[in-house]
């Protein structure tokens, strides 16, 4: 790729004219994403018992209602009323995929918003920029350390605040924090676009003055690494991921890594176990760059930064993390996970084993015992993925169990069969946007008994699920007696399959909504500002003693 | 329309036609073919035939033997291209059907390989599978693996999945797995509103747990003609005494000896009154095909001192299979007589050989002629040929070249030769795995309808999976081995697997004396 292709993806598309405005759907198309919809989450959704009973609300007679009116809607609204109806499931897993024109798009502004302090009292920082971008130059006072004011006039907090309703989450802090990336980036397959084609940012300057600036969203492409879990490979059904958040990661990257963007794609480099010891604070070179990076803070404590588990291979992923922890120096390792939106699901649970001697057990998964998961699991086509939760589903019918048995979706064999690689102690940090197998390492790391689990806001992400596409749910339909055709315009959807449940310490306890707590940490200013150097502060005084931060709260 | 002529092994239930032959079961004549794959005719000696048959090609085998094609009531297919299989630590007989899907080997050498030939190149599979059969006689075999699209036969006829072009798909229903009580009370309705129901049942050694499923089945209302009890072993006489509206057990011999040391007590079952029928299991533990299993029941009766002539040996695998599949079908076949379904063999015999003996004694060798639906798909390249029959490939079967009519079964005329079968197989045992992920990537790529005629095909195992992670597979399916190709015969390789492996106690080397 060269350095033209990597700036033209980078500065992508003006906004432009809202595809789902554009993209008619007569009214029996519309019917037949409702039915789809209401179908799968009646049928399959793993969470529907616990949704229906967390917010009062019943996404299916909500269908039934939207069934009614659909027609007399427009486009815009259609799909709006569609999308709401899921995200007021609260979950990242379970997303409805609008017509196709803008699939794989990226809505950017070329700046990151990021906060610090107590709940009480939040302060949102322009933590990056990205000053290469060409369609709205950038006000030279508006740069990292600036403080967020108002957002196209609405006080920042309100201005979040109204955001996060949009969001999925279970907590409110998570909702939170992904209102607060949805400020400026936005994945356009999983949710409307911006209705605003351009923002007023007001910001108090250096020297405290008031200012403002106007970005216009633009849209990327930001593609997925030639590393990702591929639609054909064995681990396809084994995922856990926030689709949303992983494009956006991906669109982050190419707005302020872009050289590494545009390596992704690059023929690997053969691994080479005859590294020296890293110069402190410079990552170390890695093929897999685009899911891990490591470093070493100083001569005793290393870093390990776990930014997705979206990977095809797990064995080489975890030929490489041990390669990466054997150049890391021993006193201690912060294993960082904020911001993973999660992938494959073997390739986090088996990841645990290389720090800690004890043997792993991983989180489980269970069907809804419903009608149509009984009929799944009893499909001769889906005897490989399904038959095991077969007769549990079944004594469901007389026990009146909501859930089949839960049974691992990683062989426990598979979690043990590599053993220690990183010898010294090890505590990993996550956060409200930690996802889905994010949340399924955090678990495994806390259940375990691994290490210290330190918590940015209250917890990580809880996304408690195996998500499966529309795809690969038609294709396990086989066999049943539903069928659900293509969605018209090239529409489809996610939803969580499988639910997933603690283990060990934690047994039983779900961990959708609830995520993973850890010991709570505050983001300082200066940890926004200074590569986090408050919380790996206080990540270093878990690992070697010593006083925590000043500033980050005490664990 | 067009005619055989040969040693008439009839096997009819109409006097017209049977005449005086039940003494010697053989008559000379011709059975004159029409053009719905029926029988037209039936006559003896030189008399003719129907009147607008005249002229028309008759096709001379005489003094070979024109017999029912052979009727496998119970197989697996998806899993017939693997050799005999056996649990090397285990010592003592399975006890039934949930016991040897448990042992360490039985997924990696069984469902594995299977999983990988039939995700990978189903229609492949399919067609080397079913001519195996073929080249045995067979022209009805049961255990078609689970299709998310219609198929309505192919080369041999699906007993699971044939419809008569009615697209009726409740003709015969089938399940190989152990069926709660209420979906065998939904069959026994299913029955009694005319289906077949063909069901594993009560596999495994006399008075073994796996008995209480023929109870089950008897307290869902399932004991009834149109009950077809694959196995029924665990069970026996006294059992079979109560299935007082008497339908049918399948008699598998070897596959029965083979895991368990011993097998249905089929002296019980005749003596119930019940139908028996033959079936050659499945190739990691039956003969390779339903004229394997003849041979084997052969030996089996006589090991265990059992009263059956070789006449009732061969009814089993035609006349009362046929009436059987009739009570579902509303179709005979088994049997030669008019109206029947032109479903023939030509077995290869010197003058004034006993039909009976000869037949259960044949091999591949003396297989000159299958007709199927009244076409000739399979036979000596002379045979073949004077029958004109359509889309021919040469096809290696032992020591002769056969013709084997072969067309793609995407479009049904497209010549499709048996090296781009073998080819195709091959290509999938070299890399199972990348075989695996384009397969399921173009599954993925399907934007239609699951069950669309232009589907990819997609096939089912119907066997239990066996022990293994969650997800079935290994995690890595580089490590899926997908072991040779079973020959299509019963060859010095697939004798001298027989040969003290299994639990038969040494029974089933005898079979060598037919093939050797």
């Amino acid at each position: 790729m060269t350095r033209q292709d990597v700036r033209a993806a980078r500065e992508g598309e003006p906004l432009g004219v809202d595809a789902w405005r554009t993209t008619h759907l007569d009214g029996g198309e519309r019917l037949q994403v409702v039915d789809t919809v209401a179908t799968v989450l009646a049928g399959v959704y793993t969470h529907l018992p616990a949704k229906r009973a967390a917010y009062a609300s019943d996404p299916v007679q909500a269908l039934v209602l939207l069934r009614r009116r659909a027609v007399e809607l427009s486009d815009a609204e259609f799909h709006l009323a569609v999308t709401g109806i899921l995200a007021g499931l609260r979950d990242a897993h379970t997303r409805y995929l609008g017509p196709a024109a803008l699939r794989g798009h990226v809505a950017v502004l070329p700046f990151l918003v990021e906060e610090y302090g107590p709940p009480h009292d939040l302060h949102h920082l322009v933590s990056t920029v990205n000053a290469e971008a060409t369609s709205a130059p950038v006000d030279p006072g508006f740069a990292a350390g600036v403080e967020v004011l108002e957002w196209n006039g609405v006080p920042i907090a309100r201005a979040v605040q109204v955001h996060a309703d949009r969001e999925s989450g279970g907590r409110a802090d998570s909702r939170r924090a992904r209102a607060l990336e949805s400020l400026t980036f936005r994945a356009l397959d999983y949710g409307p676009p911006p209705d605003e084609h351009w923002v007023i940012v007001g910001y108090r300057t250096e020297d405290g003055s008031f200012a403002e600036a106007r970005f216009d969203w633009r849209v990327v492409e930001p593609g997925r690494a030639g590393t990702a879990v591929r639609a054909a490979s064995r681990g396809a059904l084994k995922v856990a991921v926030d689709p949303a958040a992983e494009a956006v990661r991906r669109a982050k990257k190419l707005q302020f890594v872009p050289g590494l963007w545009a390596s992704d794609d690059a023929p690997a480099a053969p691994a080479r176990p005859a590294d020296p010891v890293p110069v402190a604070g410079e990552w170390i070179e890695t093929p897999m760059q685009d899911v891990v990076a490591a470093r070493a803070l100083d001569d005793e404590i290393g870093h390990l930064r776990l930014w997705s588990f979206d990977l095809d291979d797990d064995d080489a992923y975890l030929d490489e993390v041990t390669r990466l922890l054997g150049l890391l120096p021993t006193g201690g390792l912060v294993v960082d996970l904020r911001g993973n939106p999660g992938g494959l699901v073997w390739a986090a649970e088996r990841a645990l084993q290389l720090f800690t001697d004890r043997p792993v057990v991983p989180t489980r998964f269970s069907l809804a015992a419903t009608p149509l998961t009984r009929q799944m699991a009893a499909s001769p086509f889906n005897r490989m993925e399904l038959e095991a939760w077969h007769d549990s589903l079944q004594d469901a019918v007389s026990t009146g169990e909501l859930y089949a048995q839960p049974l691992p979706l990683t062989d426990p064999a598979w979690c043990n069969d590599r053993g220690r690689a990183y010898p010294g102690p090890a505590v990993a940090v996550v956060d409200a946007n930690t996802y889905s197998s994010g949340d399924l390492f955090a678990a495994g790391w806390v259940d375990n008994d691994i290490g210290p689990l330190v918590a940015v806001g209250a917890a990580t992400g809880g996304g408690g699920a195996n998500v499966w596409t529309l795809t690969q749910l038609r294709d396990a339909l086989v066999g049943t007696d539903v069928t659900l055709g293509p969605l018209p315009a090239g529409a489809g959807m996610t939803v969580a399959i499988r639910r997933a449940v603690r283990s060990g310490r934690g047994d039983g306890i779900p961990i959708e909504d609830l995520g993973v707590p850890g010991q709570p940490y505050t983001m300082t200013r200066d940890d926004l500002l200074h590569a986090n150097r408050d919380l790996l502060a206080t990540c270093r005084s878990l690992l070697v003693g010593g006083p925590p931060s000043d500033t980050g709260e005490a664990p | 329309m067009w005619a055989i002529r040969g040693r008439v092994v009839a096997l009819a239930d109409d006097r017209a036609t049977r005449g005086s032959s039940r003494s010697t079961g053989a008559f000379t004549g011709r059975v004159w073919i029409d053009d719905d794959g029926r029988i037209a005719a039936v006559t003896r000696s030189t008399r003719p035939g129907p009147r607008r048959f005249d002229g028309c090609p008759v096709v001379d085998v005489w003094p070979s033997l024109v017999m029912p094609g052979l009727i496998d009531f119970h197989n697996h297919l998806a899993y017939d291209t693997l050799p005999l299989w056996t649990e090397p630590s285990q010592t003592q007989p399975f006890a039934h059907h949930s016991s040897w899907p448990r042992a360490a080997t039985y997924a990696a050498s069984t469902t594995w390989p299977a999983y990988a030939l039939a995700t990978a190149c189903p229609q492949e599979l399919l067609a080397y599978v079913e001519t195996k059969a073929i080249v045995g006689g067979t022209t009805s075999i049961q255990g078609s693996p689970p299709m998310n699209r219609p198929r309505d036969g192919w080369l041999v006829r699906q007993i699971d999945d044939e419809s008569f072009g009615t697209g009726d798909r409740n003709m015969v229903l089938v399940s190989v797995l152990t069926a709660t009580p209420a979906a065998l009370a939904d069959r026994a309705n299913r029955m009694r509103a005319g289906s077949l129901f063909v069901y594993h049942c009560a596999e495994g050694r006399r008075g073994s747990l796996v008995a209480r499923e023929y109870t089950d089945a008897e307290a869902a209302g399932c004991l009834q003609p149109q009950f077809v009890a694959i196995h029924a072993n665990a069970v026996d006489g006294q059992d079979y005494a109560r299935w007082r509206d008497a339908g049918a057990v399948v008699w598998s011999p070897f596959s029965n000896l083979w895991l368990y040391g011993e097998t249905t007590d089929v002296p019980g079952a005749r003596a119930a009154g019940l139908t028996v029928c033959l079936g050659s299991d499945w190739a990691p533990s039956g003969t390779k095909h339903v004229l394997g299993e003849l041979k084997s029941a052969r030996i089996v009766a006589d090991h265990l001192g059992w009263d059956l002539d070789d006449e009732t040996i061969v009814r089993m695998a035609t006349c009362d299979a046929g009436d059987v599949l009739a009570r579902g079908w509303g179709r005979q076949t088994g049997r030669i007589r008019p109206g029947a379904i032109a479903d023939l063999v030509v077995v290869r015999a010197p003058r004034g050989a006993p039909p009976f003996r000869t037949i259960v004694g044949a091999t591949e060798d003396d297989i000159d002629l299958v007709v199927i639906d009244g076409v000739a798909r399979y036979g000596t390249p002379a045979l073949t040929a004077a029958a004109h029959a359509p889309d021919l490939t040469p096809l290696p079967v032992g020591r002769r070249s056969m013709r084997l009519s072969l067309t793609r079964p995407d479009d049904g005329v497209t010549r499709w030769t048996w090296g781009d079968v073998t080819d195709r197989l091959e290509e999938v045992r070299a890399d199972p795995r990348r075989e695996i992920e384009g397969a399921r990537a173009r599954f993925a790529a399907w934007g239609g309808a699951l069950d669309d005629p232009d589907a990819p095909l997609r096939l089912a195992l119907d066997m239990p999976t066996g022990l293994g992670p969650v997800g079935g597979l290994p995690r890595d399916l580089s490590a899926i081995s997908v072991p040779p190709l079973e020959s299509l015969v019963h060859d010095d390789a697939w004798l001298a697997s027989v040969g003290g492996r299994g639990f038969h106690g040494g029974v089933l080397d005898a079979l060598r004396d037919y093939y050797g």
